[in-house]
């Protein structure tokens, strides 16, 4: 009877499409990559093997060293500013128990949304003058700030802009944690008397670190990859305030002059840099006990 | 001070939640303004008259009806392409009696999850170009396709892995084929999975724009991300228009949530937690 399912041949016609599929477009892809970042290739001269050149270039480039030191500011961002709000956002929503689906229903709406729509919307709400940021701060009589033209508001802007997007996706890996927390412990210290923070702080945070150590992970994953919202809301400006790596790779090459060898060495160097990082903080902070 | 206790949270989750609703009421009160101006001189309220001529305007002069089409139907047919694939991969990994080899197809159709997307962009652009499909659908078409099928894999084998075998044994002791067993029994049980992956396959598709912004240069094909981006910068003085535009592009997502919202967060967090 198992000869039914050990016919190789449909075997074959399930699993091949597949493969064949994935194969072209994820494996050779990143098998090209490696090959083409060696390479001084731009689309039409035949591509000769240059050695690290590439690599070279772009670390001795002080724009792409400041674009590094912008993904580290959305690394920094996200683990010292929203992973704290993140966490607090989740224990206030799993300490109430009205509207408990109505909060997070609605904080998880933004990261279903495409980003270079929520770049455009927020390019509005940030406009100099018809914005309502501004129109809001106005009453107060503070001056028309642009908030995306001024390299000192750029990247702030683009950080809230990107923590506003995708908090409430965090905030709901991380609530569904606390609710599958069993509920003995915490009764059993309220009984105590232990206060609500006393409790989130020292039974449910720890309780849910694991989780916390998946977010920062994602979080730092998703740092060193952030590109849509800086190429939809500054395209990198002003004067690269807000260029990252993956927009500095977009621009050198797509641009005027593109160069596929360099664009797959900064390719190789996100992939590198975020294997590292994460690579780092799990083997340190990031060590559950499985 | 109970009282008080009671309702700290939530006060600050309304104002959170103020904050996350807020920009999208303030599009939808702009949309229906007649100009900058009335926006400039009352941003805040409700439009003077509902002026739904932007609503017309956008949808047939901005070509915002070609971008939504283009974009409704990428998402569909990829989507719908990567969960069939995805399920047939899942049922011979998970169900045939070819379990050695199964097990290395698993282990290498999962690297694909370790490589982040964009680190495959030029690539593919490479790729695409030499496959002569560069300008066309099918340039988005495959790599959204392809791109899904790692996590579609994932989760589908897992959750074929928990129906239990004695159902398909009946089914072969009736003399049903492999390919029967397939589609009559267990894809209609592995519809819940089905779902999900097909949602959080539509929403990466309907949303990408990096790849439909480089892959794509004729406007009768673009989709609705990178669309709105050339519309805003055609438009960019007449921001009623524009907000008519993500009025568009952010309702039917809205409306989908609506009805499918545990769903949804199911699906695309399944993705994250188990990836």
């Amino acid at each position: 009877m198992n000869r039914i399912l050990r016919n190789p041949w449909i075997y074959s016609i399930m699993i091949i499409p597949t493969l064949a599929l994935y194969t072209l477009f994820f494996i050779y892809p990143m098998a090209t990559s490696s090959y083409y970042a060696f390479t001084d290739w731009n689309g039409l001269n035949q591509a000769s093997f240059v050695g690290l050149d590439n690599f070279i270039r772009v670390f001795s480039d002080k724009d792409f060293i400041n674009a590094i030191y912008n993904n580290f500011i959305f690394i920094g961002f996200s683990i010292f500013i929203q992973v704290p709000l993140i966490i607090l956002f989740a224990l206030l929503i799993s300490s109430v128990k009205r509207f408990q689906g109505i909060y997070k229903t609605t904080v998880f709406i933004p990261s279903i949304l495409s980003t270079s729509v929520i770049g455009i919307l927020w390019g509005f709400i940030l406009h100099p003058n018809i914005g309502p940021v501004n129109q809001f701060l106005s009453l107060f009589g503070i001056e028309p700030i642009f908030w995306l033209a001024e390299s000192k508001w750029a990247m702030v802007s683009i950080l809230v802009v990107n923590a506003w997007q995708w908090m409430g996706f965090y905030i709901v890996l991380v609530l569904a944690a606390i609710l599958a927390l069993p509920k003995e412990m915490n009764e059993a210290a309220e009984i105590d008397g232990a206060t609500g923070i006393q409790r989130a702080l020292y039974i449910t945070v720890p309780l849910i670190k694991p989780i916390i150590s998946v977010v920062v992970m994602l979080s730092i994953a998703g740092a060193m990859r952030v590109v849509d919202i800086v190429l939809v809301m500054t395209k990198g400006g002003p004067v690269g305030a807000t260029e990252v790596m993956a927009s500095y790779l977009v621009n050198e090459a797509m641009g005027v002059n593109p160069s596929y060898g360099v664009g797959t060495a900064i390719s190789l160097i996100i992939f590198a840099f975020a294997l590292v990082l994460t690579g780092i903080y799990q083997a340190t902070f990031g060590k559950t006990k499985e | 001070m109970n009282t008080l206790k009671r309702i700290s949270p939530h006060v600050i989750l309304s104002i959170y939640v103020l904050v996350v609703l807020f920009p999208f009421v303030f599009v939808v009160f702009s949309s229906l303004k007649e100009s900058n101006i009335e926006i400039a001189e009352n941003p805040f309220g409700f439009p003077k008259k509902l002026y739904f001529q932007n609503f017309v305007d956008a949808w047939v002069k901005a070509k915002i009806s070609v971008y939504f089409f283009n974009s409704v139907y990428l998402a569909v047919t990829s989507a719908l392409t990567g969960v069939l694939l995805a399920a047939a991969t899942a049922f011979a990994l998970t169900r045939m009696k070819f379990m050695k080899v199964s097990k290395v197809i698993y282990q290498f159709v999962l690297i694909g999850m370790l490589i982040p997307g964009n680190v495959l962009f030029i690539a593919q652009y490479i790729l695409v170009m030499k496959l002569g499909i560069l300008g066309t659908h099918w340039a988005l078409f495959l790599p959204y396709t392809a791109g899904a099928l790692p996590i579609s894999v994932l989760l589908i084998a897992a959750f074929m892995k928990s129906i239990p075998s004695e159902l398909e044994e009946a089914a072969i002791v009736d003399g049903t084929g492999s390919l029967r067993l397939f589609y009559k029994i267990i894809l209609p049980l592995t519809l819940p999975a089905l779902v999900t992956v097909f949602i959080v396959n539509f929403l990466g598709s309907w949303n990408e724009y990096l790849l439909a912004n480089f892959f794509i240069s004729k406007d009768e094909l673009r989709t609705l991300p990178t669309g709105m981006v050339g519309f805003r910068d055609a438009f960019q003085t007449n921001y009623a228009l524009i907000s008519t535009g993500i009025v568009y592009c952010v309702v039917p997502v809205l409306i989908l949530y609506a009805f499918l919202q545990e769903k949804i967060i199911e699906g695309v967090t399944a993705g994250s937690v188990k990836g």
